[in-house]
């Protein structure tokens, strides 16, 4: 219980709100405003409501956003907004799966091997990030905050299904704004574990299975060839690895490592960070679930077909043999 | 998108003591999508010529063979061996040839030439490298040559791990890492690497363990 | 009878123009050729002419090579610079150096600096412009010396000093400041090189070293790297790998030998021939 509370806690949930209110006042007096010393985790007043931004003064903001930032368009553009991603979330019967690659590009550029796709919004909730970096930080830290305070206004924990459903309303608010996010809000309520998908055009989806980003067709391809609704937890965390490694190895947007997060009824827990070019030579090591190989399709085929000799073919051979 | 970034690919050269070294990345793609891991960019031309072409996959193919007709109608007529000077102005004016309809291809030349001194039984070679634009205009480098959707990243660290007179197995490290390292940056190069460092008396080739992502 | 010849006419294919084309109307980005955004100039001295030239290759904001030649051989005592696309600059003045000595040959005189200048603007307006060469032609010939630019669409100027490219501004600032008739050769080449200078440190398409030609009537001096502020900074450190730092496949590995093996078998031991 923390000493705000504490402070209260003999009153009734009316009067703890009314005298909560008198004391931050108070405070206020003391301090001057909370978005003067950061009360509010660096969100300054935004806690209070729906922030506005400030908008460019041109006849349409949108296009004016576009013009410079969509290098899909012109890839001279003078802001480029990192995407490209492989993000994935499943539900089974010992909870969520989360598993993100941690690759961010900018055109062809590698900007980052080591970006955390991850946001961890307090710790029942993950959300995943794809899509704009700072659309999807900048609102799902934003989310943990409206989540904390429907903590202390109901003494319950948020519903993942609340949690992302004031997630779709508030990006919908800016539809059509240059708002690019595609995230998954997992995790584990009286309902059980839950997953839902959501996205900057509004879209808000309960789910089993999601994949997002530009390599989700290849962790999809993975996913769905192994996934049950009985796997146990270290098949699940596999699975999870080995989907990202999929999408990580064919896809130029993916890969470096692999973050991966397992939810379960009392929050998520961080399993690790796994290095793609690691998994395809060696495999993930010594983990539950681990295959004990490389995940790489020469790995596992070496000696087993005529075209992929462990030995090397006659055929080019030197004509004078190799010396040491 | 550049159509350079169709397929992806880069190539580099380096010139070491007496030695060249010429390395590719392997990937093919199209576009975001990896689609080979042993796509052959580098090819040999004679013994002591090499010849690397990042680009357009089907260009790759069509000028490879392009390139081995026009050198064997050379072998054939003058009856001696193919330079690599010589070479680099034949790449150089096929590419010329379609200065208004260009192949996407950016070639890079690695060779040993034959020095005037050179006798059948002591034979002299001199460390040749140059790479062209799409256009052919000739780029006779003293260092290092890069080419292909990985080339700024590789100018950058080739300019920092190059050093002059380095021996073949130095040559081999060094080229290696400038490569390995800087297409770990690219999206569209990797997936492996090709090395091979020419000397005097022979021709050492490598797969690198690159990255797989 | 239906065999392809491996012979092709001369002058430029247009057959991947129809594929280009297409690809272009996809949306897809060409490659930029190398240009030399170039600073080059020409100045007429008291016997002759000065040539000048940085050595800046570039391909977008690249330095695609520092120390490219710009001033080409036309014949011996005509020389050429050229700006613009740099692949267009070395084929066409080497076409014309060709068509130059043929003339000289057919002719059984020296080639005159109008002829070359002549052929160049013959050939660049055929191109309407297409064939990006922007060039400063000069040299002595039985005449005197001449000092032409030709710019790309085949328009010529004949001037007693001129500069062209990006950095022809700044270069013509050194010019027009400094230069006077009957220059002495020592005078002129420092004019020069100045100018090119100017062009290096004030024009970021041009960099590197100054080339210089001077041009007299018996004799012509290419002096490459005449200047060179821009050399650099010893290396403090080296940066070589230890040997075996690079993972590769070790089976992958190939050696193809070039010399077969040969063995070398000693003659017979020198004290058999002891001749006391």
């Amino acid at each position: 219980m923390n000493s705000l509370v504490s402070k209260f806690s003999s009153s009734t949930a009316t009067s703890q709100l009314k005298q909560a209110k008198k004391h931050l006042q108070q405070e206020e007096e003391e301090y001057g405003e909370p978005a003067m010393w950061g009360s509010a985790g660096g969100f300054g007043n935004m806690a209070a409501g729906i922030p506005s931004f400030q908008i460019p003064a041109v006849a349409d903001p949108t296009s004016f956003l576009r013009l410079h930032t969509d290098d899909a368009a012109d890839p001279s553009c003078r802001i480029k907004i990192q995407h490209g991603t492989t993000t994935l979330a499943f539900r089974f019967q010992g909870g969520v799966i989360v598993a993100v690659d941690s690759r961010a590009t900018a055109g062809s550029y590698i900007a980052s091997g080591t970006v955390k796709k991850v946001i961890e919004i307090n710790p029942y909730l993950l959300g995943t990030m794809a899509g704009g970096a700072a659309d999807c930080q900048y609102w799902e830290t934003y989310l943990g905050i409206q989540c904390r305070l429907h903590e202390l206004r109901n003494k319950e924990r948020i519903s993942v299904a609340a949690a992302s459903k004031y997630l779709s309303n508030l990006v919908y608010s800016y539809k059509g704004m240059g708002l690019s996010m595609g995230t998954m809000i997992c995790g584990w309520d009286k309902t059980g574990p839950r997953i839902f998908y959501v996205d900057s055009d509004g879209t808000r989806l309960k789910g089993d299975l999601f994949s997002v980003g530009s390599g989700s067709t290849f962790a999809y391809g993975v996913l769905d060839s192994g996934y049950r609704w009985d796997l146990t937890d270290e098949e699940a965390q596999e699975l999870g690895r080995r989907s990202i490694y999929a999408a990580g190895h064919r896809d130029a947007y993916s890969g470096n490592s692999c973050n991966l997060y397992h939810v379960k009824e009392h929050g998520w827990t961080y399993l690790g960070n796994y290095d793609i070019s690691k998994l395809h030579y060696d495999g993930p090591g010594d983990v539950p679930g681990s295959a004990g190989h490389g995940y790489g399709y020469s790995e596992r085929t070496a000696g087993l077909s005529s075209a992929n000799d462990p030995a090397p073919s006659t055929e080019n051979a030197p004509a004078v043999s190799v010396q040491a | 998108m550049s159509i350079m970034e169709l397929n992806g690919g880069s190539v580099i050269a380096m010139v070491g003591k007496d030695c060249v070294a010429i390395a590719s990345d392997l990937r093919l793609g199209n576009q975001a999508l990896s689609i080979s891991s042993n796509f052959q960019k580098i090819f040999p031309v004679t013994d002591r010529i090499y010849i690397g072409l990042p680009g357009l996959a089907s260009d790759v193919a069509t000028l490879r063979e392009r390139f081995r007709l026009r050198v064997n109608m050379y072998t054939i007529k003058e009856e001696r061996e193919l330079e690599p000077e010589t070479f680099a102005h034949l790449v150089s004016s096929t590419l010329y040839e379609k200065r208004f309809s260009p192949y996407f291809v950016e070639p890079v030349v690695a060779g040993l030439s034959k020095l005037p001194t050179s006798t059948p039984e002591s034979p002299k070679f001199k460390p040749f490298i140059c790479g062209t634009d799409l256009i052919g205009c000739l780029n006779f480098a003293k260092d290092f040559i890069v080419c292909g959707t990985a080339s700024e990243k590789l100018f950058g660290v080739a300019e920092g791990l190059w050093e002059p007179d380095l021996e073949p197995e130095d040559l081999f490290e060094t080229i290696s890492q400038t490569l390995l390292n800087a297409v770990d940056r690219d999206a569209f190069s990797g997936w492996g690497a090709v090395v091979h460092v020419l000397t005097p008396d022979k021709v050492i080739t490598r797969t690198l363990r690159g990255r797989m992502d | 009878m239906a065999t392809a010849s491996v012979y092709k006419g001369s002058g430029f294919d247009f057959s991947n123009h129809v594929r280009n084309e297409f690809l272009g109307s996809r949306g897809v980005k060409l490659p930029k050729a190398t240009s030399t955004g170039t600073t080059i100039v020409g100045c007429l001295f008291k016997d002759g002419i000065v040539l000048g030239a940085d050595t800046r290759a570039t391909e977008g904001p690249i330095v695609a090579d520092k120390n490219c030649e710009k001033i080409h051989f036309i014949s011996e005592s005509i020389r050429c610079c050229g700006a613009g696309t740099a692949a267009d600059t070395e084929f066409t003045t080497a076409m014309i150096s060709s068509s130059i000595e043929l003339h000289a040959l057919s002719t059984g005189r020296k080639p005159r600096v109008v002829t070359a200048m002549t052929m160049l603007k013959q050939y660049l307006f055929r191109y309407q412009g297409h064939v990006g060469a922007a060039l400063v032609l000069g040299g002595v010939d039985s005449t005197g010396a001449h000092l032409f630019t030709v710019a790309p669409h085949g328009s010529t100027d004949k001037l007693p000093y001129v500069t062209m490219g990006s950095g022809s501004l700044a270069a013509m600032a050194v010019f027009e400041s400094q230069w006077r008739p009957n220059l002495e050769r020592d005078e002129a080449t420092k004019l020069v090189a100045a100018a090119i200078s100017a062009g290096i440190f004030n024009d970021l398409g041009s960099g590197s070293n100054v080339d210089v030609c001077v041009i007299t009537k018996d004799k012509t001096d290419m002096i490459r790297g005449f200047e060179l502020p821009n050399e650099r900074g010893r290396k403090e450190r080296k940066y070589t790998f230890e040997r075996g730092t690079t993972d590769f496949h070790v089976n992958s590995e190939r050696i193809r030998r070039l010399v077969a093996e040969e063995s070398i078998t000693p003659f017979e031991s020198p004290e058999a021939m002891d001749t006391t």
